[in-house]
């Protein structure tokens, strides 16, 4: 049941004002319905989402299971710097501040004195990890939830700004499983060296978004 | 252990002018004695002897700033990276920036031919007074049958300490054989560029007339550009030519040595 709280779309991360970039290709119509959008979606979860959040969130349970709190604030740093495009990366403070603030309302843990570790950035992968070792859920499960929310999250906005039809949206998520089980099998594979791969058409789109002049999404 | 290329030298202001010294260099690196374009700061040129790098080559290469020096540095020509097959050609560079010093480095693209295996790790430490301007080009090389896009993978990586604290972190990892052409990933072009300026020097103002520069850069080029943590700029290019991406560079660099410093544009080209 906690997972599936952490997991909600109604979970207040906020996650739902941002596409990431998303927007911008939607804005300049390469993705225009459900086949560019699944096409866009499996490269990010190949790419963004293997190497940055899935493997932020693996590191980090890795982390706490060596009981080395400081690998993890040393992650988040690293999480910070590299995020080139400014509002994607302010986006993703926001969401990771939020789930923070709420994670430590509902759950009592130690880690939660070290607000100031946090030096005014937090990756929302790495609040997820926490939460999910302390409640002694799986390290697969907690990746693959990880990713799950966030794929959800955008097919939730790409059925708002797109738009797409609700069942679209849902077929979509079943045709989606696949990719994220491979996903979570090549973050298994990977270290602290694949951190970050950046994917450079995603990073011009989140660049771009900040000059966009219409906007659903802060990002 | 052993490099195939060690080279290490420091810029030092002396009597309001930038001068070399204690330079160091042995195996396949060289440095030009350093060419004055400018009458106070010196342009240096990295040189491989050898013509390309091969499997197993390690490189590294360390260039200090002493307080308030002003160095350009480049390259003589392209780092060519021929098949590797045992052992990825690994190159590292490190950048120590002093109070106030200022560098502008702008090396040749990177081709990597096929099979070619290639790692390059460039760190920058570098104080809040200081400026560092760094344009990278990566293009897909190509093989005899004129296939582009024939290396087997090039990690990227950049690391800029400011004060301390690892404050901008690029990580750039290509591997044709997965696909990285489409949608998010190279969007159907071919060459890469990525130019990072660090400076106390980038206000708002300037970068509001950045925002007019950029109306003027060439159509051909899908570009974007945002700001780091700390002071600075990143820009990231995909175009299909080289020539296009320099173009680019070279009106930024013209862009932030006038504004910035209110001197003349360099022109490096070589050829």
């Amino acid at each position: 049941m906690p997972l599936l709280q952490l997991c909600d779309s109604n979970f207040p991360s906020g996650a739902f004002s941002h596409s990431f970039g998303f927007e911008t290709y939607i804005f300049n119509e390469k993705i225009n319905n459900v086949e560019t959008f699944r096409d866009a979606l499996s490269v990010y979860i190949q790419t963004q989402l293997t190497y940055t959040d899935g493997l932020a969130c693996r590191l980090t349970y890795d982390f706490l299971e060596k009981k080395s709190k400081e690998d993890v604030w040393r992650l988040n740093e690293m999480l910070a710097a590299l995020c080139l495009a400014k509002e994607t990366r302010e986006g993703t403070r926001m969401i990771g501040e939020r789930m923070w603030k709420i994670c430590k309302a509902i759950y009592p843990l130690d880690i939660w004195n070290d607000d100031e570790k946090k030096q005014g950035y937090m990756h929302p992968a790495l609040v997820f990890a926490i939460v999910c070792y302390h409640l002694e859920i799986l390290k697969e499960t907690t990746v693959l939830s990880y990713l799950y929310t966030s794929v959800q999250a955008l097919v939730q906005n790409a059925i708002r700004a797109i738009p797409l039809g609700q069942t679209d949206g849902q077929r979509l998520l079943v045709s989606i499983r696949p990719h994220l089980i491979k996903a979570v099998q090549k973050i298994d594979t990977l270290t602290e060296e694949d951190l970050g791969a950046a994917v450079p058409g995603l990073e011009i789109a989140q660049m771009q978004h900040e000059q966009l002049s219409v906007r659903l999404f802060m990002s | 252990m052993s490099w195939s290329g060690l080279l290490r030298c420091t810029a030092v202001k002396k009597n309001g002018r930038t001068v070399i010294s204690d330079c160091y260099y042995e195996g396949a690196l060289k440095l030009t004695r350093p060419i004055y374009l400018h009458p106070s700061q010196p342009t240096i040129y990295l040189i491989h002897v050898g013509g390309g790098y091969v499997d197993g080559d390690r490189y590294k290469t360390e260039i200090m700033l002493q307080e308030g020096a002003h160095l350009i540095a480049t390259t003589q020509s392209a780092t060519k990276i021929y098949k590797t097959v045992n052992t990825p050609v690994q190159q590292y560079t490190s950048f120590y920036l002093d109070d106030q010093s200022v560098l502008e480095f702008f090396p040749d693209p990177v081709i990597a031919y096929e099979k070619a295996q290639f790692y390059q790790e460039t760190t920058v430490y570098m104080k809040e007074s200081s400026t560092f301007i760094y344009g990278d080009i990566i293009t897909p090389g190509w093989s005899e049958s004129g296939e582009l896009f024939r290396y087997d993978w090039i990690r990227s990586k950049l690391k800029i300490y400011y004060e301390g604290n690892l404050m901008l972190f690029d990580h750039l990892y290509l591997e044709p054989g997965k696909g990285i052409t489409g949608i998010l990933q190279m969007e159907g072009y071919t060459h890469l560029g990525s130019l990072f300026v660090i400076s106390p020097f980038i206000t708002k103002d300037i970068l509001q007339k950045f925002e007019w520069l950029a109306t003027r850069f060439p159509v051909s080029a899908h570009l974007g550009w945002s700001i780091p943590m700390i002071p600075g700029l990143i820009v990231r290019v995909l175009a299909h030519e080289t020539h296009v991406i320099e173009t680019i560079f070279q009106m930024i660099h013209q862009f932030i040595r006038e504004e910035c410093f209110q001197e003349e544009p360099i022109f490096l080209r070589k050829y």
